[in-house]
């Protein structure tokens, strides 16, 4: 099939270049790249199994199709499926987020559509709602014009715009990441992180789905959900600061934390993986912070390792931009490279390192297929790690044997830096 | 292992493929060495009143190992239509940004760098570079390179970074 359809494309350039020396020249420049596109494509499956007309009959005509019918997806989505947010860092006006088996054989099923993200918008799952939220910029011309900030409500069904709540024009726009945008008390509150640099938060009330209020966090970032309807956020100074709302949405109470690490010496990654509402801060050297968000105040818990002393000889250090990644059975995933150094933090690595985090033991040791970058790990009991590597694919493993499965290679992301586990 | 270097190197294949220079490719495998491309000079330290000779600006500012590049993260402007510390015509510069400390290799001194970005445009694409020496979560502002800085701008539409001289810092 692949030798018939470059046939094909020979003979159409073939035919257009006939007779002209020079023009002949460029075709077969063409030729050539058509030949490496097509080398580079999967090899083509025949269907299963092809309905063969009964032998002696002149087969039916096929029937009139409706036209114009869109497909819903079936809500929950099953455990095992991902949401694949890609920044398209090299036109960050025109971001997606694919929603993906990864346990399925072909692109067919393993595309479940898409939605769209603009202006390295950040996301988030509803777990109360059939809902998914993104917030995101749009400018009037493109790339100029007026600025609009919003967060969009998609349908989990539809995969269609639902409802759109207007922001002020101060959103954070970092790249991609989990704690720019977050849900508390059981989804009634959705919370932006702004930033400009001046920071603060904006609550929204999904019940009524309006702003109700913003809150300053001055000195501090990100949004931690903390205790029963409020959320921590980190400090420039090494320290906390948390606020409690009410059911208005309204300041209940806010106190800062003393803080309890050097931002220059000893920094935390940003990106805690919470178990249980403990969220365990890897530090850049290898350490394990964990703080007890249950309360209405984080307790500070003790530091602990990932490394045995040999290995933090041989430098290893977690690194990667989504780098960790929880399951439900409690376990902490991280991704780990040796040699690291300063600036190293973001490299990602070779392998996944999965600790019980009660007890800060490594259980598991994943030898990665291609050198990861980020990581997510489904539901379930039989969880499937997603992981992106180096050339921007996502490698498929079974996150209970950590057995390589399969590259989404069909799958056309530029820049898919954050993957989500199907809430 | 730099993930974004396979990033901007597959972006950039077909412009190197058709291209007889490899100089871009060559500069992204360069990152890899970093700072250790240059020689570490003996630094001739200024004492008071002596002459001091014309300063020194070592490197190819088109290239990610370039010392200014120690903390950047993004497209160079020198490969977007303005230089190392210019931004490309019909951009704005973003007045407000994050730091770095970077060693000038040629004189030994480290200097405080102003990564201002260019506005306005979309993304330039080309020379992709990150390099994240000191670099720090958004909790610290001032030196996170995870932050579109196009803030303060008419657009905050991110095209290119600058790597700015501000002054020397602490000598070490």
């Amino acid at each position: 099939m692949k030798r018939q359809l470059f046939l094909a494309l020979m003979a159409l350039v073939g035919l257009t270049a006939c007779g002209d020396n020079a023009e002949q020249s460029k075709v077969d420049s063409s030729v050539s790249e058509v030949a490496a596109t097509t080398e580079s494509l999967k090899e083509f499956k025949e269907p299963a199994s092809v309905p063969v007309a009964t032998p002696g009959l002149t087969p039916a005509p096929l029937k009139a199709e409706p036209i114009g019918i869109i497909k819903k997806l079936a809500v929950p989505y099953p455990e095992n499926w991902i949401v694949a947010h890609d920044a398209a860092f090299f036109h960050f006006l025109e971001g997606k987020l694919f929603v993906i088996d990864p346990t399925a054989e072909t692109v067919a099923e393993q595309v479940k559509g898409q939605i769209s993200i603009s202006f390295i918008g950040q996301f988030v799952q509803g777990t109360a709602r059939p809902e998914m939220y993104v917030a995101e910029t749009f400018y009037t011309r493109g790339t100029r014009g007026t600025r609009t900030d919003v967060v969009t409500i998609w349908s989990k069904e539809d995969l269609a715009p639902i409802a759109e709540i207007i922001l002020p024009t101060k959103r954070s726009n970092t790249m991609p990441q989990r704690y720019a945008l977050q849900l508390i008390n059981n989804d009634k509150f959705l919370l932006v992180f702004n930033l400009t640099p001046a920071t603060s938060v904006t609550v929204i009330d999904l019940d009524s789905r309006e702003v109700v209020n913003e809150v300053p966090i001055p000195g501090c970032s990100l949004i931690y959900p903390t205790g029963p309807s409020g959320f921590s956020s980190i400090c420039s100074n090494g320290g906390f600061y948390t606020v409690q709302l009410d059911q208005k949405g309204q300041v209940a109470s806010k106190e800062r934390i003393a803080p309890f690490f050097d931002t220059d010496k000893t920094p935390l990654f940003e990106k805690p993986a919470i178990i249980n509402g403990i969220a365990y801060f890897p530090t850049f050297s290898g350490n394990v912070q964990p703080i007890d968000l249950n309360g209405t105040v984080p307790a500070i818990g003790e530091l602990w390792s990932l490394t045995s002393d040999d290995e933090k000889k041989q430098g290893w250090r977690p690194g990667g931009w989504q780098l960790n990644e929880t399951d439900d059975q409690g376990r902490m995933y991280i991704l780990m490279h040796p040699e690291g150094y300063n600036g190293s933090h973001k490299d990602g690595g070779p392998e996944v390192w999965v600790f019980d985090v009660a007890k800060g033991q490594r259980v598991q040791r994943i030898k990665l297929e291609n050198w990861g970058v980020s990581l997510a790990v489904t539901h379930g009991a039989n969880p499937t790690m997603v992981v992106t590597n180096a050339n921007m694919l996502l490698d498929v493993y079974d996150a209970n044997s950590g057995s390589f499965q399969q590259t989404l290679s069909d799958i056309v992301m530029e820049t898919p830096f954050v993957v989500y586990g199907a809430e | 292992m730099k993930w974004l270097d396979k990033v901007a190197e597959a972006s950039s294949r077909k412009v190197a493929q058709r291209s007889s220079r490899r100089g871009l490719l060559k500069g992204l495998g360069g990152l890899l060495v970093g700072s250790a491309a240059f020689p570490l000079l003996p630094v001739a330290r200024a004492a008071e009143g002596e002459k001091l000779g014309a300063p020194v600006d070592p490197g190819d500012p088109m290239q990610c190992e370039y010392w200014r590049y120690c903390a950047i993260d993004g497209f160079l402007c020198s490969c977007c239509g303005g230089t190392q510390n210019t931004c490309p015509p019909g951009t704005e510069m973003s007045p407000i940004t994050w730091i770095g400390t970077c060693r000038n290799p040629a004189d030994g001194r480290n200097y405080i760098i102003s990564y201002n970005d260019c506005c306005g445009k979309t993304s330039c694409g080309n020379c992709l570079c990150t390099r994240n020496e000191s670099d720090r979560p958004i909790y610290r502002p001032d030196k996170a390179n995870d932050i579109n800085w196009c803030l303060g701008t008419k657009s905050a539409t991110y095209n290119c970074s600058t790597a700015i001289v501000v002054g020397v810092a602490l000598d070490k």
